[in-house]
């Protein structure tokens, strides 16, 4: 072996290599265009292929009470097409689109009377429906801006709504951009609501799926509700089905028009590119569409309130539970100790819920803690959410997560977890890099929550300042009986009896 | 209230400024590009002294090293009264300590380096992974080798895991999904098919601490051990480390015990059968199929692009345009290839509609599939199944670590290692004719087994027009 480098040495050299992998912030490019799109870039040149991610700074905390759901459901649509995309005439299929909205409405104003609707007006107007869908079904080219995509080699099509934000995103042959650049700033500036009617159909399905036939979604959402009195957090991203039932097109496409300005979404691209020619091409399609309004400012703030909250969720199902706690939004100085007690509490198997509760006391069988539930943009929770292993009972797990928590306020936490926390923290923003679209999905989500994609170093590096004492005061801050809210999944006491032998 | 009129006011006039814009680019659809072209990086295979296979590619990206291995085993070998062994097994390796550390000491010194290890066994391989910052390699390296070499089973961590299983088990029927492709899986391989059992209370039950130690002792050798590593390193030291912590490892003989041959649908006298599985929901799972190749045979290629076509491909298949889009009869729709490797594979359409709309997706689905059978699918498709294939084709090379592991794989089943070099070729190559003549051998949606997981009452009747009705009970654990 001729050069063998002395290992102390070596092992600085590794270090250095990590921290400059992990020093990714001067390969991210940042424009903001004048319309207010805010770009940002980062060339990674492993092979010809470059991930988007295009966040909107949208979702359910948008929505009240009668319109649940629209932001999902456009989400929906924005798969449908634009004016050119998606039809073969749009100049044609526009007046059909008009009827079937009045249609729509005559149907629903009929069904208002309940049993003093005219069924033979309403059958009538039914079949009118049908046919008027019919003729318009004609002028669509179903699924054109998928198949472009993926005729060009478009993988990962898909997108996601959430309470904060929704985001559209897709991996794709580097040389392709021009294309995606040219569809995606059509959908952004001309989006055409079609297929309205059966797609609300697909989103009760989605929610037949998500929520009405899992015991987990429908303590979900029973637990947020009862979480959130006023904030519209409390309300289902999903939609009540009664509120999908009576969604107009016209509010959909108003929601459209109102959060769907290019001053309200960040373009995050990441991949084999050029950032000086992608601007360029950014500029010449996102750039021509005019800035948007100002978006409508989330109005409902959570009243304080004191006193412990619980609810309960019959289902045929095993028994599950969640605890939260409220919290401040993720630009509180605390957000960062709540990210500590995180990790403190559930990641891996060493975390201290998951020792005391799985392994040593095996009363549950599974137990995780996570931060920003459902959102973080808004005050929002801090949750435990456990299954409890038979015989052993919900009541026991909570009072063993009690426990747990109570040791956090009164013993000061060792420095080894702290190092150990923010080991990982460091490696997780290495590893973070190795995908295009995971990266992508990074940037933008912090811009997006945070104005800053630094965010993600930032709270690194905060991360590492927090003390023992802070956790000790921000769990005795928070984790009280009176700042929570418990819901619990059990069965139906009097189905079960019947049916029983 | 003056705010919103006036929001409304910007929309308006929004909206028109939109409705005039051009595309400045042209017309999408118009667009040319040239063909994607990359280099498929070279992999180096070596084979250790004691018979370990290793796959060596270096990418210096990142400070990061990824140690993957694949083991001859799995739970179809797994004696019959003791379903649940091998995924046992693979858990309490990864828990239960070895010679040298505790399981405790091994959570707490991967946790502090941030590193990452996996072990499970699947029903047909054993899988493991160690994930690690360069800088730890050799001390990440040397703990995973223990697992896998000196597991210590620790009785507390056999008896947790085993509780783990159990409720697990208990927890089986709170996910319809998991009903039906439990239940869908026996129905196609047989219910106690090495390839379609399941574990119950009873069999986990039975397993004790020196079944795991026998079934790891009878398995994890060196010769039934490939490894592949990607990352940050040079390939001599890699191997020096490879030699240093598996190379003393002495190898024994294995003998795999032999597969039943499965004796499922479709022979030619079977038809159509419809299993309903009671269940109160407001949505019926439907799982319909039949058993299928292996992906060694010479119709996969044909096979895989007739699923894409059909329901494979998300948003632009034939299931998803019509059953979805058009019909907006279900959220989940679609069809699936799913390669036989070991024993046979399945072709299924799969679909979630609420009760009073199963009939008419049913129909739908099995319309589809037929008409595959009747008529070749149209220049159009063809050519777009083949561009969407090959224009991607460069995602399955994106990073080092799917490269190793495919490599992995590939050689486990004992598929040439240009398989995917080969797909690709053989798709190029594909005409309509050929399609058609792949559909007409190999779906049969005359002869395909149902299964509804649902409201009785709302399916029994409509459902019973696709062939004779048997009712299935869920099994406790089932």
């Amino acid at each position: 072996m001729p050069r063998r480098v002395p290992a102390p040495l070596l092992s600085l050299l590794l270090l250095a290599s990590l921290a400059s992998a992990a020093n990714l912030e001067e390969r991210v490019v940042e424009h903001r265009l004048a319309n207010g799109l805010t770009l940002l870039m980062m060339e990674r040149h492993q092979a010809p292929i470059v991930a988007v991610n295009l966040t909107y700074k949208v979702g359910g905390v948008y929505e009240h009470n009668g319109i649940t759901g629209v932001a999902h459901l456009y989400e929906h649509m924005a798969f449908k097409g634009t004016r050119t995309i998606g039809v073969t005439d749009a100049e044609k299929e526009k007046p059909l689109l008009e009827e079937l909205d009045r249609l729509a409405e005559a149907i629903m104003a009929e069904m208002d009377k309940g049993p003093a609707a005219d069924q033979t007006r309403m059958a009538a107007l039914r079949k009118r429906f049908t046919e008027v869908e019919a003729q318009a079904q004609r002028f669509v080219v179903p699924s054109e801006l998928a198949t472009l995509y993926q005729r060009n080699g478009g993988v990962g099509l898909n997108a996601t709504t959430g309470k904060d934000l929704t985001r559209y995103y897709l991996s794709f042959p580097s040389n392709r951009l021009p294309l995606w650049a040219a569809l995606e700033s059509d959908r952004m500036a001309n989006s055409v609501l079609r297929e309205f009617y059966k797609e609300k159909n697909v989103v009760l399905e989605e929610r037949r799926q998500s929520t009405d036939n899992s015991p987990t979604g429908s303590l979900h959402e029973a637990f947020a509700a009862a979480a959130f009195m006023a904030h519209p957090y409390g309300l289902p991203v999903i939609g009540w089905p009664s509120d999908l039932q009576a969604l107009s097109r016209a509010q959909t496409d108003a929601f459209f028009h109102a959060y769907y300005g290019p001053g309200n979404a960040v373009l995050s691209i990441v991949g084999d590119i050029n950032p000086k020619k992608v601007l360029a091409l950014v500029e010449q399609t996102f750039g021509r569409i005019p800035a948007g309004p100002p978006v409508p400012p989330v109005l409902t703030t959570e009243p304080p309130y004191a006193g412990e909250r619980r609810v309960e969720v019959e289902f045929s199902a095993e028994p599950q539970l969640l605890i939260g706690y409220h919290k401040p939004s993720a630009s509180h100085p605390d957000e960062d100790v709540f990210d500590v007690l995180e990790a403190l509490l559930s990641e891996g198997r060493t975390a201290r819920l998951y020792k005391r509760l799985v392994q040593e006391k095996q009363v549950a069988a599974s137990i995780e803690a996570f931060s920003d539930y459902p959102g973080a943009q808004y005050p929002n929770l801090f949750v435990i959410s456990g299954t409890p292993r038979a015989p052993h009972t919900a009541a026991e797990v909570e009072e063993a997560v009690y426990e747990e928590l109570d040791r956090l306020k009164r013993e000061p936490v060792s420095p080894r977890e702290l190092e150990k926390i923010l080991n990982q923290v460091d490696a997780t923003l290495v590893r973070a890099l190795r995908s295009d679209s995971g990266m992508a999905s990074h940037l933008a989500y912090f811009q997006a929550i945070n104005g800053d994609w630094r965010e993600t170093f930032k709270r690194r590096d905060r991360t590492a300042k927090v003390t023992p004492d802070d956790i000790r005061r921000v769990a005795a801050n928070y984790f009280t009986r009176s700042n929570r809210v418990v819901a619990t999944l059990v069965k139906p006491r009097k189905r079960e009896e019947e049916a029983k032998p | 209230m003056t705010r919103s009129a006036f929001s409304l006011l910007v929309c308006a006039a929004l909206l028109a400024a939109c409705s005039t814009l051009p595309s400045p680019l042209g017309d999408p659809r118009a667009m040319k590009f040239d063909p994607v072209t990359f280099t498929i990086p070279e992999v180096e295979r070596i084979v250790l002294e004691n018979g370990i296979i290793v796959y060596l590619l270096p990418d210096p990206e990142l400070p990061l090293v990824t140690v993957s291995a694949m083991i001859r085993t799995g739970a179809i070998f797994e004696p019959p009264d003791k379903v649940g062994l091998a995924a046992l097994t693979g858990a309490v390796m990864r828990t239960g300590g070895t010679a040298r550390m505790t399981g405790d000491q091994i959570d707490e010194e991967l946790e502090y380096l941030a590193a990452v290890v996996t072990i499970g066994i699947g029903r047909e391989s054993g899988t493991a992974s160690l994930d690690i910052l360069k800088k730890d390699l050799s001390r990440g390296l040397a703990i995973f080798a223990d697992m896998l070499r000196t597991p210590a089973f620790e009785p507390a961590r056999v008896e947790l895991a085993k509780h783990q299983a159990l409720d697990a088990i208990r927890r089986r029927p709170d996910s319809p999904a998991g009903i039906a492709s439990r239940e869908f899986r026996k129905l196609m391989y047989g219910a106690d098919h090495p390839l379609g059992r399941e574990s119950t209370v009873e069999s986990v039950s039975r397993i004790t601490g020196e079944d795991l130690v026998a079934f790891h002792r009878r398995y994890f050798t060196p010769s039934g051990l490939i490894l592949g590593v990607a990352g940050d390193f040079a390939k001599p030291a890699m191997l020096d480390l490879l030699r240093k912590t598996f190379g003393d490892w002495k190898p024994q003989p294995v003998t795999l015990p032999a597969l039943p041959p499965v004796t499922g649908s479709p022979s030619p006298e079977t038809s159509r059968s419809v299993n309903i599985l009671n269940r109160d929901l407001t949505q019926t799972y439907l799982r319909v199929g039949h058993l299928s190749v292996k992906e060694d045979d010479p119709d996969f290629f044909a096979l895989a692009l007739l699923d894409d076509i059909l329901g494979g491909n998300s948003f632009t298949s034939r299931l998803f345009r019509d059953v979805r889009s058009s019909q907006g009869l279900a959220y989940s729709v679609g069809s699936r290839l799913v390669p036989g490797n070991l024993g046979p594979g399945v072709f299924l359409i799969y679909a979630q509609t609420k009760g009073s709309t199963t009939y008419q997706a049913l129909a739908s689905m099995l319309d589809h599939m037929e008409r595959l059978r009747q008529e070749p699918v149209t220049d159009d498709e063809l050519q777009f199944a083949k561009d969407a294939f090959l224009n991607s084709f460069v995602f399955s090379f994106a990073d080092a670590g799917l490269i190793v592991n495919r490599l992995m794989a590939l050689e486990y089943y004992g598929l040439p290692r240009n398989f995917l070099q080969r797909f690709r070729d053989n798709v190029v190559k594909l005409t309509k004719e050929d399609l058609l003549r792949v559909a007409r051998k190999h779906l049969h949606p005359d002869r395909v087994t149902i299964l509804a997981v649902g409201k009785d009452d709302d399916i029994e009747k409509p459902l019973s027009t696709f062939g004779q009705v048997r009712h299935l009970t869920l099994k406790p654990g089932g």
